[in-house]
């Protein structure tokens, strides 16, 4: 059973079991195609907010391909080449599934949590750079 | 960081507390000009500026060492000097590793983080995504040590990127990627010289949030820099040390 969200009334949506369609009707006609991928994520808890004792956080997005994405979490960057190409060199986008994916998270406040050790968290940010060249 | 730089330039270079802190977090800024247009030398004031308030240390990155301390008026530094740790990644991989582990230190966490010459940094023909990671693990970084730095204006950041003089085709995307992340920019024009003067236009777009201004920055032969807002009648060339610093409408 899915669970449906709007952005532009999140306020009262937001803890409701049910979204009426026509906010999900919105959310695709802003996000496009992306808002029910990004919908299934959520759905699948492909969603991992990842923490240390420092207080630094970083989000780990599992793809639809098995690959994980890193998002950062307090700046718009995902790497997955989709954020690369249609975001950074198109511009057509606003963001890629799996930042939706994030930002429907955070508003809806359900989340994988993962704790790690600081050095964990700093693997985890430098990873994707090695994530890309492979 | 559109702020503190403004109040380094309105204050005419000096540094030293000066008006109200603001309360909330400023918009990271760019610092862009060409080669020698003072953006090392503006940095290192708002080093100075940042290290006065007493919020915390400054980091500086650059690439290498400067050659000598831009050179200041005012009164004694030394003890602001003290609050400005450097360090020298050589490469962008030091430079990432740097971003990506700076949660592991411990002590207090910077008030300002500066980056002098990223072009450096990004001349391994990067792409998108690569420029796009940097930009935003220096946002993510400077995120950080505001978390850590608790209330107020959280850590700022300044990054310095050298433009070319000629429209080069093949940094201008580059350019409008960096200014996704950095909505506030200042640019620093080359103006005519003065007789054994060094002279800048620096003009100041914070991003929407608070008008655009200009000044003009001076550098004398001995390296003294002093600051004065550009005169806003066209072809004045006389200086108004109280003139509106509103720049055009």
């Amino acid at each position: 059973m899915r669970c449906f969200i709007s952005f532009m009334f999140l306020q009262e949506s937001l803890l409701e079991p049910s979204v009426p369609d026509e906010h999900l009707l919105s959310l695709k006609f802003v996000f496009g195609s992306s808002a029910v991928q990004a919908l299934d994520l959520v759905d699948r808890q492909s969603v991992t907010l990842i923490s240390s004792p420092s207080g630094r956080r970083v989000y780990q997005v599992l793809g639809s391909s098995g690959r994980t994405y890193v998002c950062l979490a307090s700046c718009h960057y995902c790497s997955c080449p989709a954020f690369a190409f249609s975001v950074l060199r198109k511009g057509d986008s606003l963001l890629c599934k799996h930042l939706l994916a994030v930002y429907l998270s955070q508003v809806m406040r359900t989340c994988q949590q993962l704790s790690v050790s600081d050095k964990q968290l700093t693997d985890v940010l430098l990873m994707e750079k090695t994530q890309e060249a492979s | 960081m559109a702020e503190t730089l403004r109040r380094v330039l309105n204050s005419g270079g000096a540094a030293g507390p000066g008006e109200e802190n603001t309360a909330e977090a400023e918009p990271p800024l760019l610092l862009l000009g060409g080669h020698g247009s003072g953006k090392t030398a503006l940095l290192f004031a708002a080093a100075l500026e940042a290290a006065g308030e007493g919020r915390g240390p400054v980091l500086f990155l650059t690439r290498r060492p400067l050659q000598s301390l831009p050179r200041r008026i005012g009164a004694a530094l030394e003890p602001l000097r003290l609050q400005i740790r450097f360090q020298y990644p050589p490469s962008t991989r030091e430079l990432l590793r740097l971003l990506c582990s700076a949660h592991e230190t411990r002590g207090p966490a910077p008030s300002l983080l500066l980056l002098d010459g990223l072009e450096e940094y990004l001349t391994e023909d990067p792409g998108s995504q690569e420029t796009a990671y940097l930009a935003a693990l220096l946002l993510d970084t400077a995120a950080h040590f505001s978390h850590r730095v608790g209330s107020g204006r959280g850590c700022g950041l300044i990054v310095a990127l050298q433009t070319q003089e000629e429209g080069d085709s093949a940094t201008a995307p580059q350019l409008a990627l960096l200014q996704r992340y950095f909505p506030a920019q200042c640019w620093l024009q080359p103006d005519a010289p003065g007789p054994g003067q060094h002279c800048l236009r620096a003009c100041l777009e914070p991003g929407g949030l608070g008008a655009r201004a200009e000044w003009r920055v001076t550098f004398r032969q001995d390296g003294e820099m002093t600051v004065t807002p550009w005169p806003t009648q066209a072809g004045d060339t006389s200086l108004h040390k109280g003139s509106s610093s509103g720049g055009q409408p």
